[in-house]
């Protein structure tokens, strides 16, 4: 009657793990060592291998971006389910209600705006501030869209997603406006905000993240209950001692916190909050109980599998990682709309 | 005994004790949904509104839940989980994230009461309209299953796509319910059904109220003619001397 997450849970850390491995050891870079093990070991225990930059690739780029991918997987799977439990629709996500976007901009002018400021700073508060700004861009889209389109008992779906529309384009200008206009290199990649990377990754962002995602998990991963109940209608919800005021507030802060993080350190990357709980869903139905807690997990194998394949695909080049994940995200969206044509 | 009192800008002021039933009847549109809904806490009202003599602003929110529940009228349609997952809800005040052995007895338990265990592992949105009023009656009729006593229930329409059986269920363990010395407020159609079950009655036409109190006293026809501007005559049920209304003039043959 009562499906338990643990077990799935255990199962997901055991894939993401391997997969994980799998990620480290394949790459444009090939390893010279002999033995892989070895090397991290050599490493770790600080012994000169003879060959630094083996261990430089490996603990400097390849491990800081697996770790991100996992880390913004996750935080992006449970934001989208989040969301959606709030909004109480499965289109609700941070890309196609404009919130990605409404943070992208906010991001692009923390940094015109800081070009020299920034400058000054030390690495962690730079990356800090950006991040900041990012979390007010994601945290006022969100709060604005919300106002506009939903009411007690239902989301008007039509106005949640034309006002994304609009959010995207207004802020897609303004960035790209801004993109031109300043010639700080930080900015001017474009595809960085459309399609995302995860190129950038250092141990400074993951720590970042990792504490971002830690505290919001502390108030969001316990919320399935509350959001079940939500499906009833709010009133219903409260009437079950819900404190969905309350809930609503966190939902919005702590998503748009990780949203806006996300965001700042690795561009616009769509489509992960949809396609995670609407494969969730199809296995165990709109319970949030089971969709939250893996959401967190089968987020992070996602994102993972889309890096890696995105920088192995077109070696010695790497794809955006954001063609990958609208390149799966595109058809669950379609899905998504055949199957709930009716009652959206 | 114990009297909870309700008042709403001083025109209409209502108290349901231990052990009894009100009905809120009245014509479409007579705010007898609205009534219900301050009463429970849903809008806010002027004026007071005392549970077990505490304003409910002064409960927490989940204790509260052990006392007090509420069936509503619109329910969402399209809820993705199964029938029993929905039932479960009713239990969410009593665990944190996992069901106790307790919860689920209370559920199956229900289930069977509302004869919805059958269904339990069907989809919700699979149900028909009366399929799922049941549902929501069972997930409401276990949120109060507990040793607390003086518990308080509404009920906004429960009978609606219900068939002659099921209402007459749903009346019954309302009863049941009632008379373990908890309380019920109901908003009823069917009014021979209200004047049968219910203790009380509160008679409404356009947000004023006709009559109140005791069913006997006020399930007459110049109150019910009143109230719903039709001409009305009430016999005795000959099988089960319950009052029976009839609506209409008398047309001779």
């Amino acid at each position: 009657m009562h499906n338990k997450p643990g077990i799935y849970i255990i199962g997901g850390f055991i894939t993401l793990f391997f997969l994980g491995l799998l990620s480290l050891l394949i790459g444009v870079y090939q390893f010279e060592s002999e033995s892989f093990i070895g090397m991290v070991k050599n490493g770790i225990i600080g012994e000169d291998t003879g060959d630094n930059s083996d261990w430089y690739v490996f603990s400097q780029i390849r491990l800081p971006r697996v770790v991100m991918a996992m880390l913004m997987g996750s935080a992006l799977a449970v934001s989208g389910a989040a969301m959606q439990g709030m909004f109480k629709n499965p289109l609700a996500t941070p890309s196609l209600i404009g919130v990605t976007s409404g943070a992208s901009l906010f991001a692009a002018i923390a940094i015109v705006l800081g070009n020299y400021m920034l400058q000054l700073l030390p690495d962690f508060l730079h990356e800090l501030l950006i991040s900041l700004m990012a979390f007010i861009g994601a945290i006022l889209t969100m709060t604005f869209v919300y106002r506009m389109s939903t009411t007690q008992r239902k989301t008007n779906v039509v106005v949640m997603l034309l006002a994304g529309v609009a959010i995207s384009a207004m802020a897609g200008a303004i960035t790209g406006f801004l993109i031109y206009l300043t010639d700080e290199e930080e900015l001017r990649n474009l595809t960085f905000w459309t399609l995302g990377s995860l190129g950038g990754a250092t141990w400074v962002k993951n720590l970042i993240l990792a504490l971002v995602i830690g505290f919001s998990y502390l108030f969001l991963i316990n919320k399935g209950k509350a959001l079940n109940a939500m499906m009833l209608g709010e009133q219903d919800a409260a009437h079950l001692g819900i404190p969905v005021e309350k809930v609503k507030k966190q939902i919005v802060v702590l998503t748009a916190l990780m949203v806006g993080t996300c965001v700042a350190f690795a561009g616009a990357i769509g489509f992960v909050g949809l396609i995670i709980p609407y494969i969730l869903r199809l296995i165990f139905g709109s319970n949030y109980y089971m969709i939250l807690p893996l959401s967190a997990v089968a987020g992070s194998i996602l994102l993972l599998s889309a890096d890696t394949f995105s920088r192995t695909i077109v070696a010695p080049s790497e794809m955006p990682i954001g063609v990958i994940t609208a390149f799966l995200g595109a058809p669950v969206f379609v899905a998504i709309l055949i199957r709930y044509k009716k009652s959206l | 005994m114990q009297k909870r009192n309700f008042k709403i800008l001083d025109q209409v002021d209502v108290q349901v004790g231990q052990g009894e039933i009100l009905a809120i009847i009245g014509p479409n549109g007579a705010g007898k949904s609205s009534l219900l809904s301050m009463l429970a806490n849903e809008q806010s009202a002027e004026g007071e509104i005392l549970f077990k003599g505490k304003k409910f602003e002064r409960w927490n929110g989940r204790e509260l839940a052990h006392y007090k529940a509420k069936f509503s009228q619109e329910f969402n349609a399209d809820i993705g989980l199964s029938v029993s997952e929905i039932v479960l809800m009713g239990r969410y005040p009593y665990f944190d994230s996992k069901p106790k052995a307790k919860d689920f007895e209370v559920v199956e338990n229900t289930m069977k009461l509302t004869d919805i265990f059958s269904l339990k592992n069907r989809t919700y949105n699979s149900l028909s309209g009366g399929e799922k009023q049941r549902v929501h009656l069972a997930r409401v009729l276990s949120q109060l299953q507990n040793d607390f006593s003086e518990k308080l229930i509404f009920l906004d329409e429960p009978l609606n796509n219900l068939d002659v059986k099921h209402q007459r269920r749903i009346l019954e363990l309302i009863r049941e319910f009632v008379q373990q010395g908890n309380s019920a407020v109901l908003v009823l159609h069917d009014l021979s059904l209200a004047a049968e079950f219910a203790d009380k009655m509160l008679l409404l036409k356009k947000g004023k109220v006709v009559a109140q109190g005791e069913t006997r006293k006020i399930f007459r026809p110049e109150f019910i003619s009143a109230a719903f501007d039709f001409p009305c005559h009430i016999f005795k049920n000959p099988y089960n001397s319950h009052p029976l209304v009839v609506f209409g003039e008398r047309v001779s043959e």
